[in-house]
């Protein structure tokens, strides 16, 4: 029994997963057993794709103590130019589209790793500079139009198969393989944990630095483009200040702000978690006028959960090792 | 983002620091003034009163900018500021229709912003370990949800009530609220750079564990800096309101913080901690406002402005980032 | 030395920023402003496309199109006010809160400025007169009308509603529920829920689908806000539900869904012309500042072929001015409608 606890308290991931479970069956059962139905849990994962694809490449920026909070202006740029280019014909090749919203996103991306690796610019400015711009840009590039309905018709299809799983799928898989197993995730644990050390140990800091926020940019672009298929829309205000979920889905799942720790499993958790929240929250009965307020308890009660169980597991590990 | 490694304390700032740090206010002091001057050129309508008479509802944001700079300089961050705002001008409505007298509002609004920010102080110094960005995201969306739910479904909160018209008055050409900015300006200044409170927040920012080594009570520091920016969310609410006698739960103070942040960096504080002084900061803050009033008044596209804002944000911390690498190349050449 | 050069670069480049900005300005000399609720927003777009066109068609230049960055009264407010200090003689203002802009709007009127709203009203006394696109009740009654029609006389509905406090929705729900309990006709209807989507394609999405699991009889979702149909409109139709949706949408954004089959989720929906909304307010702003009409109940001026009134508002003394009942658009109009607005 004992033993026991101490599993559940000493791995973030699993008392993540316990939390988790816990409320997926306190939520099926206060929305009268409609919640774990197999639609209903695709949904989940389809209305909250763009937060866990987008999460994957913030776990990276986090482990390396830097942040990202320009990710929905890249998303709504590349989303934006993905979708003006179909409303006027210029192309409707579906995987096209997805490669020209990557490539704005990991230019974008390019250029934030760029002023921070060789600029010495602290992250959470650079970012914020380029939220201001990206954002501002989609609205003045496109002159504030939409792109909708049938205009982007090829893409809402897309979003209808099961492309969107397949991606959101294939993407945990890569980045579960490559932060694991390849020495470019070793690198970004290692410049998270003591950077001059990784720097002294030969690690191109720099590189891996702006490798790491391409990537980010690389999925913010894929998640604009995935975000005009899954709501066959494009609006220059679309997913605005999205970018705290995404790093909030982080923390919740166990990734430190100060670089170093977190992995992609609690990552998936964390982004699960806050999925799981937002689409209960309408069906539990709650008055809608609530559900913000509902929101954030939740999310401040679960990172402050994760602090006191480490706390006690740390305290358990040192009445261990006085024993 | 806090507890960087390889810091020192700057407790007593060497000579070089201050000479970067004086060069950039040199700088802001000139990009001010050629600020005003192109506005001048530009705009017909960028004059005295123009200015002054557009000042009040930007200069609103300022209040909120002296905290943040103690934030940042404790090498921390508040993104809830915005919704404290919004939360204490709830209230300060809610008192002022039940007809309570002008300082029970202004005291019902304030203490509403110090309940808040001390919240945020408590959850911060109980779990120190928590990132304060998460905590303030959480407390961010709570307030504008309590805010939300007080309201109502249905209108705005109106201010039922014209007793705050004495703060939105002029003297002579100047907004009152332009005069209140300057006093709590320079009683920050003061307070940052002539007392021992001060000197320990550069500490906090510069070595955390140094710090509280020395003896100092760090979880006191940072749930006082984190009420005191309550406080001023609330007084900026309180000013706001005069200008904006309504407040809508979705919108009140809404993106006030990564402005005040964008200021206060502007101004030459660093995230990290630790470094930056709040007159960098103010005249940051004003070349920002005068800024938006010029391009204002030239028509130029609302986003248009914050684009430049960005970009002007980029490369005001490249240059200083790109200098101190600059420097410090330098110096390995010498030894 | 680097320190000087960076000094000069900065200021070099503050001043070229005036220089490549005041271009794109229309200059000095402007008369007439249109402000609208936000920018990135394709029917604010509309409204200042009708706008421009009926000051272009009166060779009017000195006019000034402006859209806040947010759609927030914050951003509305520093742009009146740039524009009081402008000297403008009018400006037309679709208001993002009907409270807020009060402090603002008595700065003007006290420097003569004429103030007249389009789209979403202020107080009454704070402007001149106002462009209503259809009244309250009439948008009411449409969209009860339709929840009726299209739920064939009975039966559960829902409305899924932009922000909590959003002014003009929480008017035309209110318009709706008022309507509903007056006649008896409608006594078999029954509103289960409004929900707020926010305006956000993906809390709306949310929102729809939570609609559809907690109530099994659902049949109608009536949804007043362009961004709410739109995603209501596609998580229906994706599912193929039986549930039906109405509301008020803009048609290019709509006419992948509207259609009388199963295959599609909106049977109709309705919506004004907000180019015509925009032109109206550009006209009447013309007639209020050549004093034509002073915002008086029972004045005419001439909006391009067509004589506008102003009328009473039901239990003031102030004016507005209607431009119309609420277009319905159906499967048999929605080809030709799509590719206007």
């Amino acid at each position: 029994m004992k033993g026991f606890l101490k599993k559940i308290t000493g791995n973030h991931e699993v008392s993540l997963a316990i939390i988790l479970i816990v409320l997926f069956i306190v939520v099926d059962i206060l929305s009268g057993f409609t919640f774990h139905g197999i639609n209903n849990i695709g949904e989940i994962f389809k209305n909250n794709s763009l937060t866990l694809i987008m999460s994957l490449g913030m776990l990276c920026v986090l482990l390396t103590g830097g942040i990202d909070i320009s990710i929905t202006g890249v998303l709504a740029f590349s989303g934006m130019s993905v979708g003006m280019l179909m409303k006027y014909n210029v192309i409707k090749n579906v995987p096209l589209l997805f490669a020209i919203a990557i490539g704005i996103g990991a230019l974008c991306g390019l250029l934030n790793g760029f002023i921070i690796a060789k600029g010495k610019v602290s992250p959470i400015i650079c970012t914020l500079g380029a939220m201001y711009i990206w954002r501002g840009l989609a609205t003045v590039v496109f002159n504030g139009e939409w792109a909708s309905g049938e205009n982007v018709a090829a893409m809402s299809e897309f979003g209808n198969t099961a492309g969107p799983y397949i991606i959101l799928a294939a993407a945990f898989v890569i980045y579960f393989v490559v932060m694991k197993w390849t020495p470019f995730g070793r690198k970004v644990y290692a410049i998270g944990s003591n950077r001059e050390a990784a720097r002294i140990s030969g690690i191109n800091v720099d590189r891996v630095e702006i490798a790491v926020y391409t990537l980010m940019g690389v999925l913010a672009g894929l998640a604009g483009a995935l975000s005009v298929s899954l709501y066959g829309s494009a609006q220059p205000t679309m997913q605005d200040g999205k970018e705290m979920d995404v790093i909030a889905a982080c923390v919740i799942g166990g990734v430190s702000m100060s670089g170093g720790r977190g992995t992609v499993v609690g990552t998936l958790l964390g982004g699960i978690f806050y999925a799981v929240v937002y689409k209960a929250l309408p069906l539990v009965g709650l008055e809608s006028i609530w559900q913000n307020l509902i929101k954030g308890v939740i999310i401040l009660a679960v990172v402050i959960i994760n602090v006191v169980s480490q706390r006690l597991s740390r305290r358990q590990a040192l009445a261990r090792r006085e024993i | 983002m806090a507890g960087k490694s390889g810091r020192t304390i700057s407790a007593t700032p060497n000579r070089s620091f201050l000479k970067t740090v004086l060069s950039w206010e040199g700088a802001l002091v000139v990009i001010f003034i050629a600020v005003l001057v192109a506005g001048r050129i530009m705009s017909p309508s960028f004059t005295l009163d123009g200015v002054m008479f557009m000042m009040p509802q930007h200069l609103c944001q300022l209040f909120i900018v002296f905290p943040m700079a103690f934030v940042l300089i404790m090498g921390e961050i508040d993104i809830s500021v915005g919704s404290i705002a919004c939360l204490s001008a709830t209230t300060a409505c809610l008192a002022a229709n039940a007809g309570l007298p002008l300082p029970l509002v202004i005291i019902i609004c304030l203490a509403t912003g110090v309940a808040c920010g001390a919240l945020n102080g408590f959850v911060l110094t109980k779990w120190p370990e928590l990132p304060p960005m998460i905590v303030t995201l959480g407390t961010q969306i709570i307030f504008r949800g309590i805010a939300e739910v007080v309201i109502g479904a249905g209108s705005s909160l109106k201010y039922d009530s014209d007793n705050l018209s004495p703060f939105a008055t002029y003297l002579g050409p100047v907004p009152i609220v332009f005069i209140v900015v300057i006093v709590v300006a320079a009683l920050f200044m003061v307070l940052l750079s002539r007392t021992t409170f001060g000197r320990r927040l550069y500490a906090i920012g510069s070595n955390r564990i140094a710090a509280k080594y020395a003896g100092i009570g760090v979880n006191r520091m940072r749930f006082i800096v984190y009420a005191l920016a309550g406080l001023m969310a609330a007084l900026c609410a309180l000013f706001l309101l005069t200008q904006i006698p309504a407040v809508k739960s979705d919108e009140f103070g809404k993106g006030f913080e990564m402005n005040v942040i964008a200021m206060c960096v502007f101004g030459g504080i660093a995230t990290t901690g630790g470094k930056g002084n709040l007159f960098g900061a103010f005249i940051a803050g004003m070349t920002i406002v005068c800024l938006r009033i010029a391009l204002g008044l030239v028509n130029v596209n609302d986003n248009v402005i914050t684009i430049i804002i960005g970009v002007l944000l980029i490369v005001s911390v490249l240059i200083s980032g790109i200098s101190q690498i600059l420097a410090r190349r330098k110096l390995k050449n010498k030894t | 030395m680097k320190k000087i050069l960076a000094l000069v670069l900065v200021a070099v480049m503050a001043v070229a920023i005036f220089a490549s900005c005041t271009q794109s300005g229309t200059g000095g000399g402007v008369e007439y402003a249109l402000v609208t609720k936000a920018a990135g927003n394709a029917y604010n777009e509309k409204e200042a496309e009708g706008f421009k066109a009926a000051m272009d068609a009166q060779g009017i230049t000195s006019y000034v199109i402006k859209h806040p960055e947010k759609a927030t009264v914050d951003a509305q407010i520093q742009v009146i006010n740039s524009l009081i200090a402008q000297g403008v003689k009018s400006i037309a203002i679709a208001a993002n809160d009907a409270n807020a802009l009060s402090a603002t709007l008595k700065s003007a009127k006290a420097k003569g400025i004429k103030i007249l709203t389009l789209d979403s009203d202020v107080a009454v006394a704070d402007r001149l007169t106002f462009c209503n696109q259809a009244g309250v009740q009439e948008v009411g009654q449409a969209l009860i009308d339709a929840v009726y029609d299209i739920a064939g006389g009975e039966g559960d509905y829902a409305i899924l509603s932009a922000t909590s406090q959003a002014t003009n929705q929480n008017a035309w729900i209110d318009a709706m529920k008022k309507i509903a309990a007056a006649d008896s006709k409608y006594s078999k209807l029954n509103l289960v829920e409004v929900a707020y989507g926010d305006d956000e394609p993906q809390k709306s999405t949310d929102q729809t689908q939570a609609l559809l699991t907690k109530y099994q009889n659902l049949k109608v979702i009536c949804a007043p806000t362009t961004v709410g149909v739109a995603a209501a409109a596609k998580v229906l139709q994706d599912k193929k539900s039986s549930v039906k949706l109405t509301g008020l949408g803009l048609p290019s954004e709509m006419a992948a869904y509207i259609g009388d089959d199963a295959d599609h989720s909106c049977p109709y929906m309705f919506l004004w012309n907000p180019i015509d909304l925009g032109k109206l307010a550009a006209y009447a702003s013309i007639a209020l500042v050549k004093g034509e009409i002073d915002g008086t109940a029972g004045g005419t001026f001439k909006a391009g072929e067509t004589t506008y009134k102003l009328t009473t508002v039901e239990g003031t003394n102030a004016s507005e001015i209607i431009l119309g009942p609420p277009f319905k658009f159906d499967p048999s109009n929605i080809a030709e409608w799509k590719k206007v607005y």
